[in-house]
């Protein structure tokens, strides 16, 4: 991987990364609230049968995988671990953020004990709406990121992480340049 | 046609709904029991039954209500009865703010204070429950429940979250559900829900125009 | 129904004895254990945390709160109406039998019933959503035990009821149906039959949950003797539904109360069990769910015709009272008790929920078992975590 640690990769090679990264994301549940049971549906059940688009709902443990789906609502109380989970996962990683509650607070947001929004712990890439979503918004969600991923340059990313210190700062400077891609929203326009 | 609920029970005690008599019946027994240490009922016939005791026998009355039969403890929990100063955070923000409401007026069985504690239990055979109220003295305890019920305890914490009164004699007022640095007690009427003062309620106040809505389609009501 | 014979009583006291010799002669450390918040053993965000020697629990306590959304306080600030959409919330798998007690006690207060078919069409679609919780109950058991096909089955045979849920509703999860006197609509064509074969379907799936998990050896020993409430201590903790049958006390909601519901129209048994254990927990739960399907059965041919909606104002205001209402809940007793103040909404809810008394005896019920009995029997009493929390 002497090319991608100097921050080089060759478009074809690139293309072939992200074919097998968006193909084989492993997801993990972080199911909290209604829409548990909802992602339960798309990811355990039969009909909607989430494996058939290369995701695989089965991680033992955050440290395993590339994707985590944040469903439910997030309380104040849940917020640090919510915070852990992401820490712990390898990068390079990715979050959808299911449900009113996760996206904003949903029918909660003038609670006294609910995070207004799982976007204020952690950095989000895919909203689903919806109270709960039905399982084939959750699917279009995940397929929508795989074409992200796929179109990613992969470079940048690591680039972010890997560095030493001398060609680190050059990559920050290079990174913060870099206008922070907008988050995708199911469905339609962007979320206030 | 023979009903299998008939053969579980063996009687028909649905059809024959127990009534007043039966109600009265279980006052009577309390008014031996405590004295004038009762200080209310509120009976509504065939329905339902409030009695109010006094808040130094609140333990006596889980003891004497548990020798009647009232063996299922259903909940326990606390009535803030101060009107809330804040309304619903509904009103249009650019009206002259109203005068609050401060008068605290008690539910049924009465009251003298602005917090109650309230609980209700049933008795499983007769299939009748209880709901029991008992003003909080100034010392914003009451004695505890768990000797008599055991499911009070989990109920009871809460209570004492949520609302800031004592238990005497419970071993573990520890919150169950806030994480430890939260301040307040969110179900007393006067802590305020920020998130409404800052924002107002978007259903009653149109924030924004309302779109355009094609001739022929209908209002959008 | 097989019962332990008694050679298989005399080897379980047999094990034991042997297990309690093991534990004097090898002394162990103690340790604490940590479960969740997040634990694929616990079917949501309750966590456990558990004191163990060796392999026995000495004290265990849950720990709540993780879901607490604070609806007593939202309730304040919402009108009659409104309530209903955020209860429906509070034990989401059976989402509609949530807003039915509610619903009957601001009606109690304004002193209004709905007409006879809303009050039949409110019975089928609550034993429907207890189907749809209850089913689910019984796929996940096996999953708590290793085995994880009943689980798959319960996600496909459940999606049927969703799916007529859906049909007369609208919503899959939270039908926001109920309204103050009523109904918000009537039932769409050709949903009578359909439910006549989804109830088909989901007795066929009771008798497969039954022949591939219940007649299991794995099943019963990990099951059978584990978890015991005596019926005493199942009273008084304030156990409720199918927790409280199974120890056998015979008090169900649905028959032993008289409410504007159609219940009292309809020929069903009331289960109970004598053990108290995890096994007759979840038998219960199974023969509950055949129950329902044959209360769908018999309601449905009878639905009275009429209107769905009594005459109410346009603007519900209700009158100054307090109400108590509880129904029989898929998880237990779900009751709610309304102070209203005439205003637009209520001035207090007290939401008594049943998963917060059925889960709140587990520091009673897990002293002295061992690690991997708490996870059964966890499974087995039961609970839905926004249901504890609110």
């Amino acid at each position: 991987m002497g090319l991608v640690d100097r921050g080089r990769m060759p478009a074809p090679l690139t293309k072939l990364f992200n074919m097998g990264r968006s193909y084989s994301m492993w997801v993990y549940q972080w199911g909290l609230a209604c829409c548990a049971i909802e992602m339960g549906a798309a990811f355990g059940s039969p009909r909607y049968d989430v494996m058939r688009l290369g995701v695989i709902p089965l991680p033992a443990s955050p440290r395993q995988a590339d994707l985590v789906v944040v469903s439910g609502t997030v309380t104040d109380k849940m917020a640090p671990a919510v915070k852990r989970l992401y820490e712990q996962m390898p990068e390079p990683k990715y979050v959808i953020s299911m449900g009113s509650c996760a996206n904003c607070g949903g029918p909660y947001w003038d609670s006294y004990s609910v995070t207004k929004g799982v976007d204020q712990i952690i950095p989000v890439d895919v909203y689903v709406p919806g109270c709960p979503p039905r399982p084939e918004a959750l699917l279009e969600g995940i397929v929508l990121l795989q074409q992200r991923i796929k179109n990613e340059d992969m470079a940048a990313k690591w680039r972010n992480e890997e560095f030493t210190t001398l060609q680190k700062t050059a990559a920050l400077q290079q990174a913060e340049a870099r206008p922070a891609p907008e988050p995708i929203v199911v469905g339609g326009g962007p979320i206030e | 046609m023979v009903r299998l609920s008939d053969t579980a029970t063996g009687n028909d005690e649905t059809a024959a709904l127990p009534g007043d008599g039966l109600r009265e019946g279980i006052v009577d027994g309390l008014r031996s029991d405590l004295g004038d240490r009762l200080l209310d009922t509120h009976l509504l016939p065939q329905k339902d039954l409030w009695v109010r005791v006094q808040p130094d026998a609140w333990a006596l009355t889980a003891a004497a209500l548990k020798t009647q039969g009232f063996e299922y403890f259903c909940f326990l929990s606390v009535l803030d009865w101060l009107p809330s100063p804040f309304g619903k955070g509904e009103d249009d923000p650019e009206a002259e703010p109203t005068e609050p409401n401060t008068e605290i007026k008690q539910g049924y069985a009465g009251g003298a204070s602005r917090f109650q504690v309230f609980a209700r239990v049933t008795d499983i055979k007769r299939h009748v429950g209880v709901t029991v109220k008992a003003d909080v003295p100034e010392s914003m305890s009451v004695p505890s429940w768990l000797p008599h019920y055991a499911g009070a305890n989990w109920h009871e914490r809460e209570a004492h979250e949520m609302f800031g009164i004592g238990f005497e004699g419970h071993p573990d007022l520890r919150n169950l559900y806030l994480p430890g640095e939260f301040e307040g007690f969110p179900l007393r009427k006067d802590f305020p829900l920020l998130s409404r003062m800052v924002k107002p309620w978007p259903g009653i106040v149109d924030v924004e125009p309302m779109p355009v809505v094609d001739e022929g389609e209908g209002d959008a009501s | 129904m097989t019962m332990l014979n008694e050679r298989q009583q005399l080897s379980y006291i047999a094990a034991q004895a042997a297990d309690a010799r093991l534990n004097v002669e090898l002394e162990t450390e103690g340790m604490t254990l940590n479960i969740g918040p997040q634990h694929p053993a616990t079917h949501g965000t309750l966590r456990i945390i558990a004191r163990l020697d060796g392999e026995q629990v000495v004290w265990a306590e849950p720990v709540a709160g993780y879901m607490h959304r604070g609806y007593e306080k939202l309730t304040e600030v919402r009108s009659f109406p409104q309530v209903t959409t955020l209860i429906n919330r509070i034990d989401w798998l059976g989402s509609f039998a949530n807003e039915v007690p509610f619903i009957l006690a601001a009606e109690q207060l304004m002193e209004i019933e709905a007409p006879p078919r809303a009050q039949y069409i409110r019975t089928i679609l609550f034993e429907l959503s207890r189907i749809a919780n209850v089913s689910l109950f019984l796929g996940d058991l096996g999953v708590q035990m290793g085995a994880i096909t009943p689980v798959f089955m319960a996600f496909r045979d459940r999606e049927y009821v969703l799916n007529l849920i859906e049909g007369a509703t609208g919503g899959r999860f939270h039908p926001n149906f109920d309204r103050i006197g009523g109904l918000k609509d009537d039932l769409p064509k050709g949903w009578i039959a359909e439910t006549k074969q989804v109830m088909k379907k989901l007795r066929q799936f009771c008798d497969e949950i039954e022949d591939l998990l219940f007649g299991n050896e794995i099943f019963q020993s990990r099951t059978r003797g584990v978890g015991i409430i005596p019926a005493d201590v199942a009273k008084s903790y304030g156990l409720s539904g199918a927790n409280l049958r199974a120890s056998g006390v015979d008090w169900d909601l649905r028959r032993d109360q008289s409410l504007p519901m159609a219940w009292d129209q309809a020929d069903f048994k009331v289960w109970t069990h004598p053990d108290g254990d995890s096994w007759a927990r979840c038998w219960i739960r199974l023969q509950e769910t055949r129950e329902a399907t044959k209360i769908v059965d018999q309601l449905i041919d009878n639905i009275p015709a009429g209107p769905v909606m009594a005459k109410v104002p346009r603007i519900i205001k209700v009158p100054e009272g307090e109400a108590w209402v509880s129904t029989e809940n898929p998880l237990g007793e779900m009751g709610y008790y309304v102070v209203s103040k005439g205003d637009l909404g209520p001035f207090r809810v007290k939401i008594r929920s049943a998963s917060f008394n059925n889960i709140s005896i587990t520091p009673w019920v897990l002293k002295g078992v061992y690690v991997p009995d708490i996870i059964t029997i966890l499974a087995s009493l039961y609970f839905i975590l926004g249901d504890i929390d609110r």
